[in-house]
C-alpha cells in the first residue's frame, strides 16, 4: 500500500510539475519583467540563394499572410534608400568616410525612445540610428586596428558629421548625427521623411519594392514561426529564433514528464482498486458479519473510504506541497540570473491538484461500493 | 410493529414431514410487539431457520413474512440495516462474534453501529452481572462457549429493538447463569416495551410467555 502511494505522489508530482513548467514558461514570455527587446523583433527577408540574386521581392500577398498568422503582432516595412550617399567627419582630429546607404522603418518598431525621429528639409541635422553592433566593431576591431580612440555611446552621440546626397543637381550636403544606437535592427535608420526626400531627389522610381520587413510577435519560441519561414523560403537572424529550439525541447521534456505522470497515474488508480478488492476479499467474513448484525452498505462505504482516502489525498497534497516548495527554490535561483517566474504555483496547477483529489475519491468510492455490493 | 407470517415454508424443509404439523410453517401467524414467544422444537424442525427468516438471512421459502406490513423479502440493503439497527436485535444459535477482536470491543461495536442509547459504562454492569466482566478485555476467540454466549447477549442488548430474536441462547449456561441472564433480558425488553422471540429445545419458565408454539 505504501509502494503505490509513493508511486502515486510520483505520478501527481510528475503531472503537476509538467504543468508547472508550462505555467512558468508561459509566464517568462508575458511577463514585462521578462519581455526580450531582440527576440520581440524579427527582421525578414528572403533566403538568397542562386535562383533568386536580384529577385529578392516580397510581394503583397505573402506580405498579408505574415500579418495574417497567429504568431504575428504586427508587420513593419523597412524602406530602403535607393540614392547614393556618403558620410564624412568634419574634424580633422577625427577622419573618416563612406559610402552609405539608409533605411527607414515605422517608428512603432524603433526601440530608441524619448527621442525625436523625424526631419524635413530645413532641419538642423539628420538623426541617425546605428546599430549597438557597429559601435562595438569601431570599438574593439576598427579602433585598435587604425590607432584611433575608442568611443562611448555618449561620445557618439556628440558627433556632428556630414550626410551628403548625391542626385540630378549634384551633392548636397547635410550636418547628421547618431541619436541612438539599436540593438533591434540591424540597418542605419533614418527617418522616413528623409529616405523620400532623398529618393525623389536622385529621381530613382520607386517602385515601392519591399525586400525586407520587421516583424513583431508575442513569441518569439512559438515554433510555427521558425517552420512558416522555412516554408516561406525567408530567413531571419537565427540566434533570434533559438528560443524556438529551446521551446521545442521543453515542450518535448514537459510532454514526457506529463505522459509518464499519466500513464502512472492510471498505474496507481488500477493498483488502488485491485487493493481496494483485495483488501475487502480479505476481509470478506468480516464485512459479512458487520452486515449480518446491521451495519448498512453506506457505513461500511464510509468506513472503508476513511481508510483507503486519507492516505492517497495525502500523497496528493504532498506532491502539490513539493511542487510548491521546488517553484520557491527555482525562483530565487532564477533570480540570480534576473529571470523572475511567480513565487507560487499557478491556479491551473492546484486546480489539477484538485480535480485528481476529486478522481481519487471518486476511483476509491466506486471500487468500495462494487465490492460491498458483492458481498451485500 | 408486528411480524406477520403468511403460510411461509421453507424451501430445505418442504419435503419434510414435520412440516405438515408444524405451528408455525403454513399458517398464518401475528406477533406484535410487547409479546414474549417461546417456540420449542427438536432439532432438525428448522428453529435456526426461523430465525434467519425473520431477520432476513434467508430468501428462500414459499409464503411471505412482514413486518409492519411490508414484505422482508422487498427490502433494500440500506432498509434492512435500518431493521436491524433499530427493530430487530439477535442472539445467533452460532455466535457470531469477531474472534480476533476483545468482548468489549464486539459489544462495543453493536453500542456504536447506531446512535447508542447504552451508556458505555453499562456495558461493564451487565458484564459483571452476567459474570463475564473478568474476560471483557480478552479476545473473543480465548473465550469460553459459555462466556462468548453471554458476550453475545450484551451485545443484543446494546441497540434499541422492538424484537429481541433469540436462537437457544442459553444453551451453554449453567442453571444459575440462565436465570440471571433471562432477568437481564426480560428488564431491557420491558424497558423498551419489546417483544422476545426464543426458540429453543425444551419447554422453560424463563419468562412470562404469552405465545408458546412448537415448531
Amino acid at each position: 500500500m505504501m509502494t503505490s502511494r509513493i508511486g502515486l505522489a510520483i505520478a501527481v508530482f510528475l503531472l503537476l510539475t509538467a504543468i508547472q513548467v508550462q505555467s512558468n514558461y508561459h509566464f517568462l514570455l508575458n511577463s514585462p519583467n521578462n519581455k526580450d527587446s531582440i527576440a520581440d523583433f524579427l527582421v525578414i527577408n528572403k533566403t538568397l540563394n542562386n535562383n533568386n540574386l536580384g529577385n529578392t521581392k516580397l510581394d503583397q500577398e505573402l506580405i498579408n499572410e505574415i500579418a495574417k498568422q497567429p504568431f504575428t503582432e504586427s508587420v513593419g516595412v523597412l524602406n530602403p534608400s535607393r540614392f547614393k550617399a556618403s558620410i564624412q567627419s568634419i574634424s580633422n582630429q577625427f577622419p573618416f568616410y563612406t559610402d552609405i546607404s539608409f533605411e527607414s522603418v515605422p517608428s512603432s518598431f524603433i526601440d530608441v525612445k524619448n527621442i525625436s525621429f523625424t526631419w524635413d528639409p530645413n532641419a538642423e541635422f539628420v538623426p541617425v540610428i546605428v546599430p549597438n553592433m557597429f559601435l562595438d566593431i569601431y570599438n574593439f576591431q576598427f579602433s585598435i586596428s587604425q590607432n584611433l580612440p575608442q568611443l562611448t555611446p555618449s561620445i557618439v552621440k556628440m558627433i556632428v558629421f556630414k550626410l551628403t546626397v548625391y542626385g540630378k543637381n549634384g551633392p548636397i550636403s547635410f550636418n547628421a548625427k547618431i541619436v541612438g544606437l539599436s540593438d533591434r535592427i540591424s540597418s542605419m535608420l533614418v527617418p522616413a521623411e528623409f529616405i523620400q526626400w532623398g529618393n525623389n531627389y536622385a529621381e530613382i522610381k520607386s517602385d515601392n519594392e519591399v525586400s525586407r520587413l520587421v516583424l513583431k510577435t508575442n513569441d518569439p519560441s512559438n515554433t510555427a514561426i521558425a517552420s512558416f519561414l522555412k516554408k516561406n523560403n525567408l530567413s531571419t537572424n537565427s540566434e533570434k529564433l533559438r528560443y524556438s529550439k529551446y521551446r521545442k525541447v521543453i515542450d518535448t521534456v514537459v510532454a514526457i514528464a506529463g505522459l509518464t505522470g499519466g500513464l502512472m497515474l492510471i498505474f496507481a488508480l488500477i493498483i488502488f482498486t485491485l487493493f481496494i478488492q483485495l483488501t475487502i476479499a480479505n476481509c470478506k467474513q468480516e464485512i459479512n458479519l458487520l452486515i449480518t448484525l446491521g451495519a448498512a452498505p453506506k457505513q461500511l462505504s464510509k468506513f472503508l473510504l476513511g481508510q483507503f482516502y486519507p492516505g492517497n489525498l495525502i500523497s496528493i497534497v504532498l506532491a502539490t506541497v513539493m511542487i510548491g516548495l521546488l517553484q520557491l527554490v527555482l525562483k530565487s535561483i532564477l533570480e540570480t540570473q534576473f529571470i523572475f517566474i511567480p513565487t507560487f504555483i499557478s491556479w491551473i496547477t492546484i486546480s489539477t491538484s484538485v480535480v485528481l483529489s476529486v478522481l481519487l475519491w471518486i476511483v476509491t468510492q466506486k471500487a468500495i461500493q462494487k465490492q460491498i455490493n458483492a458481498q451485500a | 410493529m408486528h411480524f406477520n407470517l403468511n403460510k411461509v415454508i421453507p424451501a430445505i424443509l418442504a419435503d419434510r414431514s414435520s412440516v405438515g404439523i408444524s405451528g408455525i410453517w403454513g399458517e398464518n401467524i401475528e406477533w406484535r410487539k410487547g409479546d414474549f414467544i417461546k417456540i420449542t422444537a427438536p432439532s432438525g424442525t428448522g428453529k435456526t431457520t426461523l430465525v434467519h427468516l425473520l431477520y432476513g438471512l434467508r430468501k428462500d421459502y414459499a409464503g411471505n413474512i412482514l413486518y409492519d406490513g411490508k414484505d422482508i423479502q422487498l427490502l433494500t440493503p440500506n432498509e434492512l440495516a435500518l431493521n436491524r439497527q433499530l427493530h430487530w436485535s439477535i442472539v445467533f444459535q452460532d455466535l457470531r462474534l469477531f474472534p480476533n477482536l476483545t468482548a468489549r470491543e464486539n459489544i462495543e461495536l453493536k453500542r456504536v453501529l447506531q446512535s447508542p442509547i447504552v451508556a458505555a459504562e453499562q456495558i461493564n454492569q451487565m458484564a459483571d452481572q452476567l459474570g463475564v466482566l473478568a474476560i471483557l478485555d480478552q479476545q473473543a476467540k480465548h473465550c469460553s462457549y459459555g462466556e462468548q454466549q453471554r458476550v453475545c447477549i450484551i451485545r443484543a442488548l446494546m441497540q434499541p429493538f422492538n424484537f429481541l430474536i433469540m436462537d437457544e441462547p442459553f444453551s451453554h449456561l449453567d442453571i444459575a447463569n440462565k436465570k440471571i441472564a433471562a432477568s437481564l433480558i426480560e428488564v431491557e425488553c420491558k424497558k423498551r416495551n419489546a417483544g422476545l422471540i426464543i426458540t429453543d429445545l425444551d419447554k422453560d419458565e424463563h419468562f412470562d410467555y404469552q405465545v408458546s408454539l412448537n415448531l
